[in-house]
């Protein structure tokens, strides 16, 4: 027998898989729930706790590597469903963007993502 | 996000359990709205500095978004990938891919698109595989040749001495002068050096004669950067595998798919498009030659 393990490596993705309609769509619920996100990866990297605001930048503030955000998007993923894009978002960002994005621009993103979804 | 583990050996249920079985992190996109692809585009990054995310970040959404099912995946040693002690020739990179799309169960032809040492892995596995490959795209790349084992071994003997040996110095200087973001990357891969044998490894792979190259039947793209220490061999290619598309893009260097993406984008999406319409007419042929068949078997 061969193993294919589809879990995602990280312990914050294996929050249930969708709960969109419990997820609250105001920034500091969803900073909140980011933050926690990050802690788990920076934990795994054997960081300290960092304190993570809507002004923190992933790669100049983090340290975190471009891979590191798409380990995050699976977690956007498992906690927020199909109607949090990452891949779309980031498509329309340059890569010097990417490398300069603030947690605060990836959280008004998902406020619009939940309150468009709950509109519809 | 999937981990998927390339170990080969049956009767195990852990994922560490074989000699060679390690855990690779691999990203899947597909086509928007449930659309069934129209092909498979397998992405292959680099060495040392690379990740899947150079994919994803710059032609994977497109590619996903104009039809085509795309599967990315870290190499071992690389991003979130598990990074084993040894094993880094380029023949074991071939078989992880190999192995990977077993799990995946992706046993059609796919198309390769690997940039930079991800090409070499992408020749190498269409001459190991040749009936699993419908075509290759490669970014300032080139075969395993002899010529190749040369230039790489050499980076790597460099990358030893500046980022091993002088660490904090090397890392300094790339963080005040080519920015935090790669220093990030500069430190993985100095650590990738420091704790593996990927430095003795890549140059000890075995390399390919011209002859093998020219054996290579699937079509080939090659894009190369005008100002690339790589540039040049375009002719080199053109001439040992003579139906290969060659682009090379004025003002770009080595990292040309970070700096021009777009362009990679048109690229790869009109050949991959060109490659699927030859394929049907090749397929259209076929059924015409039997169906000729069947009527003058019938006649």
């Amino acid at each position: 027998m061969t193993t294919v393990n589809q879990a995602a490596p990280s312990p914050a993705a294996e929050a249930p898989v969708s709960t969109p309609a419990g997820a609250p769509a105001d920034a500091p619920a969803v900073l909140a729930e980011i933050s926690g996100m990050l802690r788990t990866m920076l934990d795994e990297y054997g960081l300290d706790d960092i304190e993570v605001t809507m002004g923190t930048r992933f790669t100049e503030d983090l340290e975190l590597e471009s891979i590191d955000l798409v380990a995050l998007a699976g977690s956007l993923e498992a906690r927020y469903g199909r109607q949090v894009n990452f891949a779309e978002f980031v498509a329309g960002l340059d890569l010097d963007e990417i490398i300069d994005l603030t947690v605060g621009q990836l959280v008004e993103y998902v406020v619009r993502c939940l309150r468009a979804a709950r509109e519809r | 996000m999937a981990m998927i583990d390339t170990d080969h050996v049956t009767g195990h249920d852990g994922p560490h359990t074989g000699t060679d079985g390690v855990r690779l992190h691999v990203q899947r996109l597909s086509p928007p709205d449930g659309r069934p692809p129209t092909a498979t585009a397998v992405l292959i990054h680099g060495l040392l500095t690379d990740s899947l995310a150079s994919w994803y970040f710059t032609v994977a959404p497109d590619l996903a978004a104009a039809g085509l099912e795309v599967v990315m995946y870290d190499q071992r040693g690389h991003g979130r990938s598990e990074r084993p002690g040894s094993g880094y020739r380029l023949d074991t990179f071939v078989t992880d891919l190999e192995r990977l799309l077993d799990r995946l169960d992706i046993t059609g032809p796919v198309h390769l698109v690997g940039n930079c040492f991800g090409g070499t892995v992408a020749f190498a596995y269409a001459m190991r595989r040749p009936e699993r490959v419908a075509g290759i795209a490669v970014i300032e790349a080139k075969p395993a040749t002899e010529s190749w084992l040369t230039e790489i071994s050499g980076i790597l003997r460099r990358v030893e001495e500046e980022l091993v040996v002088h660490e904090a110095e090397s890392l300094a200087w790339v963080s005040a002068n080519r920015g935090a973001h790669t220093a990030r990357l500069a430190k993985s891969a100095a650590r990738l050096v420091r704790t593996t044998s990927i430095a003795e490894d890549v140059p000890a792979s075995r390399v390919v004669s011209e002859e093998q190259v020219r054996a290579v039947r699937c079509p080939v793209l090659a894009v190369y950067g005008a100002d690339s220490e790589l540039a040049g061999q375009e002719r080199w290619l053109e001439s040992v595998l003579p139906g290969t598309r060659t682009v090379v893009l004025p003002g770009q260097g080595h990292s040309v798919l970070a700096e021009a993406p777009t362009r990679i984008r048109e690229l790869l999406l009109s050949w991959i498009d060109e490659r699927e319409h030859e394929g049907e007419h090749e397929r259209h042929t076929a059924t015409d030659t039997a169906a000729a068949a069947l009527e003058a078997d019938a006649s």
